[in-house]
């Protein structure tokens, strides 16, 4: 069990420090300006505490040994100027770097001046995706095209979620009755990982996604898929799986476009066999942990949505090869 | 002069702020230790990718409990109720607080409050939604049952007993000086507790307000935070946090105090720049009122709101850097003594401004975007809670054990514990910076392997073993010490203040002659405690009369008049009994038995007041 | 010594409280004491926590109207305008008898003291049955369950409302006292509830023009 769940992590990393869009870069170099600047104060600091240490036993700066205020005079210097003037300096500068121009860089284009849109909704525990203008709907995977200006639309189903791609950009909330904007870019086709930030109850842990950044006209061929109705079973088995799945449980939480599911508790399931994992990361998807996720999904995810079935295991042979076939 | 009533009913029913001061002590111990176990097992669970020690459910209740230990039920009853208590009077030359009986009754609510969240735990279903508590999640549509009611209930039980403590210090503060004492002539120390206190004062209203609206929307059906009939789910967040980041404040402010006592005594030498300082601790808790927003700054609210914020969290940091060099001048031009205390409070220094200077990155809004809700926040916030806020309180205990036990510690022992729990804290908390880095969210109950995140919180679980280590083996030293102690006599360390000048441990009524005071560092006028002692042999300024105690005017702190003060009561500990009650009438919504309980606590006011301790015996 | 003392007066002259047993002793001590009582310095405090957290009540309420396009929503009854303003005022009288109440008692006048509180009891009761019966009438028409205006509105005339109760028990409980005799610590007792008054007063006055404001 162990060594599965282990699996489930590979595909992109999620470190600030390894940015790949310009939004990303600016505020990782930010961050290693302040570092070097921090460790310059947290030194000095440490120096003086350790000079106070070297001279320990020792009294007064040169002057009378019984004076009660040792120094007192230089000392107020000190204290107004690398108390109060340096520090302002600093910070002022930082301040006008980090919010004059950095800010402006990681914002999301204006709506009309984008080249696409893209909205991000957070459900208990996962992330749908929706091209506005298309039909398609995924989950847990975005796709978007390599240097492309995206208008990521962020916003919620349920509670507060926290839309998060840390190598593409910062982050932004979901919050419940607003519309949060941020701007996705990536230089170059890769996959990035991504995860919920602001903690939304039991599964928070397991509400990763997968960015997956693709020529343009690799990306175009996709939309183009996802954005069809779902293909029809073409094995008796799979069949018998649609009729499980439509007769069944399945369509009142999950939504199959091109036939009669139209949950939307769960995630849309319509081009399912197209994804890499399952659950938002949770698990990979493959015919063994699907079977294993449909009867006993609060294994793999305990508090999740989805209830645990009790199906056969013929039916769960069924569905799954319904489902792997919905490419 | 009075003395004490002996065994369990003299504890019951005191109003001694000193007995107050060990009962808050021993109680936040034990709920420290309470939220250190929490932390332990969090650690355990993320000790390595994919662990089921706990599951998320009982995750979700342990971090949240562990986030409301430590503040409420920790920190604040530790520095103000403990140190607070047991401090103020004797630094300002006072008999008592200035209401004693209310101080009782802090201390009451406070251990009903702590019993009532906790029993939360003990069922099982302890609040869940994290320490801020956001809605929706904390709903009763996402979160039913009872949890966040105790959350609800918990947090305005304890603000009670916070709220009352904090106007009691302020008027001990601003009135009980001893004659003379005028405000800049009053310790470092006792500036700090005043903008504490002040601070509690303003911003818990905030705070009860939020969880009255939460406890309404829950258990009513009003619509607060009901987006849908035309509430928001940003009021939480900004009720919340316009308490939340003054609180913060509040929490490192007396160990700003108890480092200003410390640094004197270590180093033979008046704090340098004491004006500056005493009005930047003043400043510190002022300006925090002003930058709530900065824990929002990923609500996507508009560009000039964040980057209000965010300039006003640059200002407040000035305060901070006035304290830091002023601390650091006082150990370069004295003498230094690393004894015990002084090593926690050098330590103090080196974390407030490690974790300082991480606070100050926040201030750059898309950095902060970036890190937020993230393990770099754990790391700023435990370097400066744990490293600037803890260490004093454990330099304190050092620093005036003799005080109230009239024993000295093991010093050699005392430096192990220090070495280890400094050691411990940045191998525990230093690896946060770097995992938060590499986009290790917070509050969550496992991670996946693959992502790097495996060696940092193994080092991390490991530097908290450390620290529980060294955090026994203070305990250890001081309990040891208590029964094998050498004899420490009023004043081991030549300390700056007035409770060095009276008897270890100190008497019921701390001070037989009321002190001359003609500085902040009473202690070093030699020449007026010779008077006191003169005075004493006189019998001038003894006021044996009964609980007499001198009051002072708020600013010059001339005597201005003699009150006495009550004597033990019931009252404090019944009137806590029907207030719990009352609450748990409320978490069960048994109203009709609510109302018959608030009838209760109104009979026991009555009989509270029905003695009057300004007259005289007979 | 002599120039720690309030006005250096010597030493045996600073007013001892203990020294006040009847009337005459508090009247006499209460002119020798400079400044405010320690009890009205406690009061103090817990006035400027309540006037804190109907601060925070009165943002809230600002806050969710900016949040809300009609104020009060559409199908929601406004308030009324006229009978609160002139309860309102009527209430706001009451800080007069217990002004007056609070220097009676400072001049050792016991009887002054307490019809002057009658006075003032009689004025509070009244406002708070009124008041007590015109919110149960709007519960009617409307109640907190409605929406997030209804439920600001009553959490906040709520508020208020046992805010003057409090203030009407701590009255009572002042004739009560007062009904044997003046001691130093009735006087303090009487001046503190004055002050407790005049803060009631001037939030229900804020609190009444904050919820009539919708109106406009
Ligand atoms: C004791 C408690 C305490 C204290 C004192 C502080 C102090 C500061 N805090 Fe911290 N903070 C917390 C406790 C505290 N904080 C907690 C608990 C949270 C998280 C809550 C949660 O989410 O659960 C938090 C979160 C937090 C955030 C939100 C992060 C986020 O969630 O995204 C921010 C953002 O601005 C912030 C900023 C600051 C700043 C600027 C200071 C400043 O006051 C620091 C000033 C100190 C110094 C600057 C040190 C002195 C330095 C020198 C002398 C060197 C020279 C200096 C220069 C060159 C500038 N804090
Ligand atoms: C005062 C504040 C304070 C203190 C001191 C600490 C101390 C510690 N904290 Fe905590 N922490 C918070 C305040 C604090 N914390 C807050 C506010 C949060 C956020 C919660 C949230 O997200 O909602 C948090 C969150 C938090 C997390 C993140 C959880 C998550 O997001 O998933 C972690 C993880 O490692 C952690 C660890 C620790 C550890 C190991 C300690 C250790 O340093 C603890 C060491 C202490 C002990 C081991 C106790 C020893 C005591 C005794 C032995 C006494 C025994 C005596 C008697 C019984 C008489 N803390
Ligand atoms: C009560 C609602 C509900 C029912 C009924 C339900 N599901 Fe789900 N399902 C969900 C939810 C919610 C999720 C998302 C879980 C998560 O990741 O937190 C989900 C996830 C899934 C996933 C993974 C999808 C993805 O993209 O990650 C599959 C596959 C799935 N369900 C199949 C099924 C099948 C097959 C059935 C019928 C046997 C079924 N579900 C019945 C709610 C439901
Ligand atoms: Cu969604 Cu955390
Ligand atoms: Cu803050």
């Amino acid at each position: 069990m162990l060594l599965l769940l282990t699996l489930a992590g590979c595909g992109g990393s999620q470190n600030t420090l390894n940015p790949h869009s310009h939004p990303a870069a600016d505020i990782a170099n930010l961050f290693w300006v302040m570092m070097a600047v921090s460790f310059g104060g947290l030194a000095l600091i440490t120096g003086l505490l350790v000079f106070a240490w070297v001279r320990r036993g020792r009294r007064g700066f040169g002057a009378d040994p019984d004076d009660p205020h040792p120094g007192e005079r230089p000392s107020w210097f000190v204290v107004v100027g690398m108390g109060v003037v340096f520090p302002l300096m600093v910070v002022i500068a930082l301040f006008v770097v980090g919010n004059g121009v950095i800010i402006s860089s990681t914002q999301a284009p204006a709506a009309s001046s984008t080249a696409m849109t893209v909205d991000a909704i957070g459900h208990q525990w996962y992330w749908a995706f929706r091209y506005p203008g298309t039909k398609a709907v995924t989950a847990g995977e975005l796709h978007i095209p390599v240097r492309t200006r995206v208008n990521l639309v962020a916003t919620t189903a349920d509670v507060i979620h926290s839309f998060w791609v840390p190598e593409l950009n910062r982050k932004v909330d979901t919050i419940p009755g607003r519309q949060n904007r941020i701007l996705l870019y990536a230089n170059t086709p890769g996959v990035f990982r991504g995860q919920c930030a602001e903690y939304c109850g039991l599964q928070h842990a397991h509400m990763g996604m997968l960015v997956i950044v693709q020529s343009k006209a690799q990306f175009r061929t996709w939309l183009a898929k996802q954005s069809a109705p779902a293909a029809a079973p073409t094995t008796a088995l799979a069949r018998h799986g649609e009729q499980i799945f439509l007769d069944g449980p399945c369509a009142s939480c999950h939504a199959i476009r091109g036939t009669s599911a139209r949950g939307f508790v769960g995630p849309d399931l319509t081009h399912l066999a197209s994804r890499t994992t399952l659950a938002g990361l949770t698990i990979p998807n493959r015919a063994d942990y699907l079977a294993r996720w449909i009867v006993d999904s609060q294994h793999f995810k305990p508090g999740n949505q989805m209830p645990d079935f009790n199906l056969s295991q013929r039916q769960v042979h069924a569905l799954v090869a319904y489902l792997e076939g919905l490419k | 002069m009075w003395q004490s009533r002996p065994g369990v009913l003299g504890w019951v029913m005191t109003t001694d702020h000193k007995r107050i001061g060990l009962l808050y002590f021993w109680t936040t111990l034990v709920l420290f230790g309470a939220g250190g176990a929490e932390a332990l097992i969090i650690r355990t669970q993320l000790i390595q990718p994919n662990q089921h020690v706990v599951g998320p459910s009982t995750y979700d209740q342990l971090f949240t409990m562990h986030g409301i230990t430590m503040i409420f039920f920790f920190i604040i009853p530790m520095t103000t109720g403990a140190f607070g208590n047991y401090l103020l009077p004797l630094m300002l030359g006072a008999r008592d607080m200035a209401f004693p009986r209310m101080n009782a009754l802090s201390f009451w609510i406070f251990l009903g409050s702590g019993i009532f969240i906790y029993t939360s735990l003990f069922l099982g279903i302890a609040p869940n939604a994290g320490w801020f508590d956001y809605v929706p999640l904390a709903n009763a549509k996402f979160d039913p049952g009872h949890a966040i009611d105790f959350y609800c209930l918990g947090i305005i039980f304890n603000g009670i007993s916070s709220s009352l403590t904090a106007a009691n210090f302020i008027v001990t503060i601003l009135k009980m000086r001893a004659p003379g004492m005028s405000f800049n002539r009053m310790p470092l120390f006792c500036f700090a507790f005043l903008a504490a206190s002040w601070g509690l004062l303003f911003a818990l209203p905030s705070l009860t307000a939020d969880t009255i609206f939460l406890f309404l929307d829950r258990n009513v059906g009003t619509h607060f935070f009901d987006v849908a009939k035309g509430g928001s789910t940003l009021l939480w967040q900004h009720l919340f946090w316009i308490f939340g980041h003054p609180e913060v404040y509040i929490l490192i402010v007396p160990a700003f105090g108890i480092a200003t006592e410390i640094i004197p005594a270590f180093t033979q030498r008046r704090v340098v720049a004491f004006p500056l300082v005493a009005v930047a601790e003043l400043l510190v808790v002022f300006i925090g009122f002003g930058v709530w927003a900065h824990h929002m700054f990923a609500t996507g609210m508009p560009t000039v709101t964040v980057v209000f914020f965010a300039a006003a969290t640059a200002v407040v940091v000035i305060p901070s850097t006035i304290q830091v060099f002023a601390w650091c001048m006082t150990f370069v031009t004295g003498n230094a003594r690393f004894k015990t205390p002084l090593l926690f409070i050098a330590g103090f220094i080196f974390m407030f401004v490690a974790g300082g200077l991480t606070g100050i990155m926040f201030l750059a809004v898309p950095f902060d975007q970036q890190v937020t809700d993230t393990y770099f926040v754990i790391a700023h916030f435990h370097y400066i809670i744990f490293g600037a806020a803890v260490f004093p309180i454990f330099g304190g205990m050092y620093f005036w054990f003799p005080k109230v036990t009239g024993k000295l510690y093991f010093e050699l022992p005392g430096q192990i514990s220090f070495w280890l729990i400094f050691l411990g804290t940045n191998l525990l908390f230093f690896p946060m910076h770097i995992v938060g880095l590499e986009g290790m969210p917070r509050r969550n109950y496992t991670y996946p392997s693959g992502l790097g995140w495996g060696p940092e919180n193994l080092a991390e679980t490991i530097g908290s073993y450390i620290t529980t280590v060294g955090i026994v083996v203070l305990l250890a030293n001081l309990l040891v010490s208590y029964f094998r102690g050498l004899p420490a006599g009023p004043d081991p360390w030549h300390g700056a203040t007035l409770e060095w000048t009276i008897p270890s441990p100190p008497p019921e009524y701390n001070f037989a002659v009321i002190p001359k005071v003609s500085s902040a560092y009473a202690n070093w006028d030699y020449a007026d405690r010779e008077e006191d002692r003169r005075k004493l042999a006189e019998g001038v300024m003894v006021l044996e009369q009964g609980h007499e105690q001198p009051v002072s005017s708020p600013v010059d702190g001339w005597w201005a008049e003699i009150v006495e003060m009550p004597h033990d009561s019931p009252w404090p500990i019944l009137l806590a009994v029907a207030m719990s009650i009352v609450f748990v009438l409320l978490l069960l919504h048994l109203w009709m038995g609510f109302c018959f309980a608030l009838a209760g606590i109104l009979l026991v006011l009555l009989g509270w007041h029905g003695e009057e301790p300004q007259e005289r015996e007979a | 010594m002599a120039d720690y003392i309030a006005g250096g007066v010597p030493e045996r002259l600073v007013p001892r409280t203990t020294e006040a047993r009847n009337a005459g002793e508090a009247k006499v001590l209460a002119g020798r004491r400079r400044g405010p009582s320690v009890a009205f310095w406690g009061m103090a405090m817990i006035v400027a926590s309540e006037v804190t957290l109907f601060g925070t009540f009165i943002g809230t309420y600002y806050y969710l109207r900016f949040n809300t396009p009609h104020w009060p929503p559409v199908g929601t009854p406004e308030p009324r305008v006229v009978v609160p303003l002139v309860m309102v005022g009527i209430l706001a009288t009451t800080s007069l008898p217990m002004q007056l109440a609070a220097r009676a008692a400072r001049r050792g006048g016991l009887w002054a003291a307490r019809l002057f509180l009658l006075w003032a009891l009689v004025i509070q009761c009244g406002y708070l049955v009124y008041e007590i019966h015109d919110y149960v009438d709007q519960l009617r028409r409307s109640v907190p369950q409605d929406n997030a205006y209804s439920s600001i509105y009553y959490t906040l005339l709520g508020a208020d409302h046992a805010h003057v109760a409090i203030g009407i028990l701590l009255v009572v409980w002042l004739l009560w006292k007062l009904a044997r005799g003046l001691t130093m610590y009735r006087l303090n007792a009487v001046q503190v509830v004055a002050f407790y008054w005049h803060a009631v007063n001037l939030l229900t006055l804020v609190v009444i023009g904050v919820l009539l404001s919708a109106t406009l």
